[in-house]
C-alpha cells in the first residue's frame, strides 16, 4: 500500500515504551498533515474552522471532528472501497450508522494488543476466557466483536469459549464452565458487553446461584448502560458482579472504547466508581468546553476530546458526547451528555422530531 | 444567600417540610427554600382555598380586584421597593440571565398588567365586565353571570421570569382560588408577587398558595386534582400529556405546550436605510430571554429581491447579535445545554458539504450563531440560546411549505412588511396555523389581552350561568304584586 512508511512510523511509535510531549506532538502533526491531504471531507472541515497544517502547531489545535461526522461523511484517507474492514456504530437511536474505514487492521490490532496486554492480561501469558458477546463472524462490522476475537486469539487459552449465540446468552454451558473452573482453581476471565453481564446476574439471582471464581480471575465489561442514573447503577453493578461471581471489584475492569477510535481506555478496577480511565502513550484526552473548544479548568466537568494516533486512516482527533473530568491519573467518565431538558416554553429540536414522527 | 420562596396562607405553618433548591452563577450562590407539603397538607390546603374562593374572593367586585392588582404591579414597577429590588437581585442568579435583561424585561412585562391594560384584558373577553359580579341582561333575553372556577391549579414552566403572572392574574380577575406550582428553574417570582399582593389586600391572604413538588409526583398531584376545578399547565407536550392522563375528566384542563415562532422580512424593508433597523429588531427578538419564550423566533424568512440580499441581511443580524452580546450577554449555559448547542451546530456545519450555499456565522466562543440557507427543502428549528436560521425565499407562499410540518406548534410571527403585505402575509400564515402576528422586535412582548395560542385568557376560566328568559317570565306569575 502507498502509505507503507506512515504505517511503519506508527508501528514504531506504538511499539515504544513511552513518548515525550514533543514526540507525541510530532507524531500527531505528521498524522494531521497526512489526513488533511488525503481525507478531503476532513480538509473541508478544517478549512471551515480556519485550520491548516501551516497554522496548527500542537496536537491540541487539531480540529476535533464530532462523532456524528462518521454518519454524515466518508472520513477515509484511502479509497473506502478498498477497506479491509468497516466498523459501524450500533445506531440504535438513529437509522444512520457511523462508519469507520480501516484499509488495514495492523495498527488497530497492534494498538489493541499492546494496551490489552498491559492493562488486562498483566503477568499472565494466556488466560482462559469466556466471551459474552457474539463472534466476529456474526458481527463483522462490530469493532467490539473484533476486539474480543483478537483478545481470545492472542491471549485466550485453547478452551476459551463464546457464550452468546443467535438466541442470546447460553446460560447453562456458562454455568457448567464456571462450576468446572471453580474446581480447577485456574484463573478465568469473563469479557463482554456490560448489559450481557446484567442479564447473567439477573439469571443467577433468580436461580440463587453464586460462584466463586478462582483467585486471579478477572472481568472486563464495556459499553455501560444508557439512560440510567450512572453512579448508583455502577455501584450496584460491581457489587453484584463480585457477589455472584466472586471476583473482587478491583479485578473488574471497565473498558471505554468507541467505534470511531482505534485505541481503548481502561481503569484499574472499580473499587470506587466512577473510576479513573486512562490510555496508552499514543492517545491523549482533553476535557473541553464544547462551545468554545477550550480546555476547562482542571477538575471541572467538560466534554472529552480524544487524539488517537492509531486512528491513521480517518481522523486522529474526535469530539465525543461524553462528559468527564480530568484527573492526575487520567479522567473520570461521567457518562453521555444528554440533550438539555427544555427550560423555557420554546420547543426543543428533540421534541420537534418526536412531534413530526407523530404526524 | 438564603431565601424562602413560595407562599402559604397564614396559619398553615405547622409541621412543614421544606425543600432547598440551589442556584450558582459564577461567584454568587442562592439557596431557595420552598415548602414541600405532604399529600394530606395539600388536600387541606386545596379545601381551604376552595372554600375561601367562595367565602372571600367572590365577594370582591372585579373593579376592586383590578385595583388590588394594579397597586401590586405598582410596587414591582417601583425600583426602590424591596420587592422589586429582591427580584432584580435574585432573578439573575436563579435564571442566569443578564441583570439588564431581567430589569428591562420585568418592566416591559409588568407594564402590561396596570389598570388600563387589565381593563383591556377584561373587555377582550367580556363585553360587559360586570358579568363577573352580577347577573347581567343578555341581548338574546334572560340574564347571565360569569362564575370563576373555585379552585384553579397552575403548573408553571421555568425560564422566562415572571411568566406565571399571566395565569395567576387571570385567575384572580375571575375570582378563582389559586394554587400555583412553581418550576424548580425559577421558584421565586410567583411567591414574591403574592406576598406583595397580600400586603396590599390582606383579605386575600387565604385565597392563594404558591408551592412546589417534583413534577410527576402522582401521589401529591392526585390529592390536588380531586379538588381542582381547573388546571392550567405549561410545559413540554410530553409532560402535559402525562398530566392529562391523571386529571379527572370533570376537571377543566388547559394545556399550553411548547411552541415555534418565526419572523418574516419582506424585501420592502431591505433597502440600505431601513435594513439596519430591521436587523436590529430581528436581533432584539433573539436576544430577549435567549429565545426561551414560546413567542421567540426559531427562524427568519427573508425575501429575495431587495437592495440588501438575504445573505447580507443574515450577516447584519450577526453583527447586531455581536453588539448585543457586549451590552446584554447571553445567559450562562449548563454543560448539557452547551453540548446540545454544539451538537446542533456540528450538524449544521457538516451539512455545508452537501449544501454549498449555506453559510454559518458565529462568535468564536459560541455566544451566538446565524445560519443562512437558500434552496433548502426543509428546515430544522434552532437549538435556541441565540442561534437563528435565516432562510431566503422568493415569495411568501413558500413559507407555508416550510412550516407545514410544525402546523400544530406554530404561534407568533414577527413581521417587517408594507401595510398591503401585512394582510396578504397574515392571510397566508393564518392558513398554516399561526395565532399571533406582530411587529418584528415585539415578538417577545405580547399585548395585553392577546389570545395566547389562539385561546381566551379569562373565558376559559369561568362557567357562564344563564337565567333564561322563560324563567324570568314564569317567575312573574308568582310575584306577590301580580295583577
Amino acid at each position: 500500500m502507498k502509505d507503507q512508511h506512515l504505517l511503519d512510523y506508527l508501528h514504531t511509535f506504538i511499539d515504544q515504551n513511552d513518548c515525550s510531549d514533543d514526540q507525541f506532538n510530532e507524531c500527531a502533526l505528521t498524522l494531521f498533515s497526512y489526513q488533511y491531504k488525503n481525507n478531503i471531507p476532513f480538509q473541508k472541515y478544517c478549512l471551515q474552522k480556519g485550520k491548516t497544517p501551516r497554522t496548527v502547531k500542537t496536537w491540541q489545535q487539531i480540529p476535533a471532528v464530532p462523532i456524528n461526522a462518521f454518519k454524515e461523511l466518508t472520513l477515509s484517507c484511502a479509497d473506502p472501497a478498498t477497506a479491509e474492514r468497516i466498523f459501524m456504530t450500533s445506531g440504535t437511536t438513529q437509522k444512520v450508522q457511523g462508519k469507520h474505514y480501516h484499509p488495514s487492521l495492523s495498527v488497530y490490532d497492534l494498538s489493541m494488543i499492546r494496551n490489552f496486554k498491559e492493562r488486562f492480561i498483566g503477568a499472565h501469558e494466556k488466560i482462559q476466557m469466556g466471551i459474552l458477546f457474539p463472534t466476529e463472524d456474526e458481527m463483522p462490522n462490530s469493532s467490539l466483536a473484533h476486539y474480543l476475537a483478537l483478545a481470545v486469539r492472542k491471549f485466550g487459552k485453547e478452551d476459551s469459549q463464546y457464550f452468546i449465540n443467535g438466541h442470546g446468552l447460553e446460560l447453562y454451558p456458562l454455568m457448567d464452565k464456571m462450576e468446572h473452573v471453580e474446581k480447577t482453581a485456574e484463573p478465568y476471565a469473563l469479557l463482554g458487553a456490560s448489559y450481557s453481564f446484567v442479564h447473567l446476574l439477573d439469571e443467577l439471582e433468580n436461580m440463587g446461584k453464586v460462584y466463586k471464581l478462582p483467585s486471579g480471575s478477572k472481568i472486563l465489561d464495556t459499553g455501560g448502560f444508557k439512560n440510567k442514573a450512572r453512579e448508583i447503577e455502577l455501584n450496584a453493578f460491581y457489587d453484584r458482579l463480585s457477589q455472584y461471581l466472586g471476583v473482587h471489584r478491583k479485578n473488574c475492569i471497565n473498558m471505554y472504547g468507541m467505534t470511531e477510535l482505534s485505541t481503548q481506555f481502561y481503569d484499574d478496577g472499580n473499587d470506587v466508581v466512577p473510576s479513573h480511565k486512562s490510555g496508552p502513550h499514543w492517545i491523549r484526552t482533553r476535557v473541553i468546553n464544547p462551545l468554545t473548544g477550550e480546555d476547562v479548568r482542571k477538575g471541572d466537568q467538560g466534554v472529552l476530546v480524544h487524539c488517537d494516533l492509531a486512528n491513521f486512516n480517518s481522523v486522529s482527533t474526535i469530539l465525543t458526547e461524553d462528559i468527564g473530568i480530568e484527573t492526575e491519573k487520567g479522567f473520570l467518565l461521567l457518562g453521555r451528555a444528554k440533550g438539555a431538558e427544555a427550560k423555557g416554553c420554546s420547543l426543543t429540536v428533540e421534541e420537534l422530531f418526536q412531534a413530526r414522527k407523530g404526524n | 444567600m438564603k431565601e424562602i420562596a413560595g407562599y402559604l396562607p397564614p396559619g398553615f405553618g405547622d409541621n412543614l417540610d421544606y425543600q432547598t433548591l440551589s442556584f450558582q452563577r459564577n461567584e454568587e450562590s442562592i439557596q431557595i427554600t420552598i415548602p414541600l407539603l405532604s399529600e394530606n397538607q395539600i388536600s387541606n390546603l386545596a379545601a381551604q382555598i376552595k372554600n375561601n374562593s367562595q367565602r372571600v374572593l367572590k365577594l370582591f367586585t372585579v373593579n376592586q380586584i383590578i385595583n388590588i392588582i394594579d397597586q401590586t404591579i405598582a410596587v414591582f414597577l417601583d425600583r426602590s421597593s424591596p420587592f422589586r429590588q429582591k427580584a432584580e437581585k435574585l432573578l439573575p442568579v436563579i435564571t442566569g440571565y443578564d441583570k439588564e435583561i431581567i430589569r428591562l424585561g420585568l418592566t416591559s412585562y409588568l407594564k402590561s398588567f396596570r389598570k388600563p391594560q387589565l381593563y383591556r384584558f377584561l373587555t377582550e373577553d367580556f363585553n360587559n365586565p360586570m358579568l363577573l359580579d352580577e347577573f347581567q341582561p343578555r341581548p338574546k333575553g334572560g340574564f347571565s353571570k360569569a362564575v370563576g372556577l373555585d379552585l384553579l391549579v397552575h403548573i408553571w414552566a421555568g425560564n422566562v421570569p415572571a411568566l406565571p403572572l399571566w395565569s395567576l392574574i387571570s385567575g384572580l380577575i375571575v375570582k378563582s382560588g389559586n394554587i400555583g406550582k412553581v418550576s424548580s428553574n425559577e421558584p421565586l417570582f410567583a411567591g414574591l408577587f403574592v406576598k406583595a399582593l397580600v400586603e396590599v389586600e390582606p383579605r386575600l391572604a387565604d385565597c392563594i398558595a404558591v408551592i412546589w413538588w417534583k413534577g410527576g409526583d402522582h401521589a401529591r398531584e392526585r390529592s390536588l386534582w380531586s379538588q381542582a376545578d381547573g388546571v392550567i399547565g405549561y410545559g413540554s407536550n410530553q409532560s402535559l400529556s402525562s398530566l392529562r392522563e391523571h386529571i379527572p375528566i370533570t376537571t377543566r384542563f388547559l394545556p399550553f405546550g411548547h411552541k415555534i415562532s418565526f419572523g418574516v422580512v419582506s424585501k420592502i424593508s431591505l433597502d440600505s436605510r431601513k435594513a439596519i433597523q430591521t436587523a436590529h429588531n430581528a436581533a432584539l427578538d433573539i436576544v430577549r430571554y435567549d429565545q426561551q419564550g414560546c413567542y421567540s423566533p426559531h427562524f427568519y424568512f427573508v425575501q429575495k429581491g431587495g437592495r440588501i440580499t438575504p445573505r447580507e441581511y443574515a450577516r447584519m443580524i450577526g453583527h447586531e447579535l455581536a453588539c448585543f452580546e457586549k451590552r446584554y450577554p447571553r445567559q450562562s449555559l449548563s454543560l448539557a445545554e452547551m453540548t446540545a448547542n454544539t451538537a446542533w451546530r456540528n450538524r449544521e456545519e457538516l451539512s455545508i458539504f452537501l449544501e454549498t450555499s449555506k453559510e454559518i456565522m458565529s462568535d468564536p466562543s459560541g455566544k451566538w450563531a446565524v445560519v443562512y440557507e437558500e434552496n433548502t427543502q426543509e428546515i430544522i428549528p434552532s437549538c435556541l440560546n441565540r442561534v437563528i436560521k435565516v432562510v431566503a425565499i422568493d415569495d411568501f407562499e413558500q413559507i407555508v411549505d416550510f412550516v407545514v410540518p410544525f402546523r400544530s406548534l406554530l404561534q407568533t410571527v414577527g413581521l417587517a412588511a408594507s401595510p398591503q403585505e401585512l394582510f396578504d402575509i397574515s392571510n397566508i400564515l393564518t392558513k398554516s396555523g399561526v395565532t399571533r402576528i406582530t411587529a418584528l422586535g415585539s415578538m417577545t412582548s405580547p399585548e395585553s389581552g392577546w389570545h395566547h395560542d389562539g385561546r381566551f385568557n379569562l373565558l376559559d376560566l369561568v362557567n357562564m350561568v344563564d337565567i333564561e328568559q322563560r324563567a324570568e317570565e314564569y317567575a312573574e306569575r308568582f310575584a306577590p304584586y301580580v295583577d
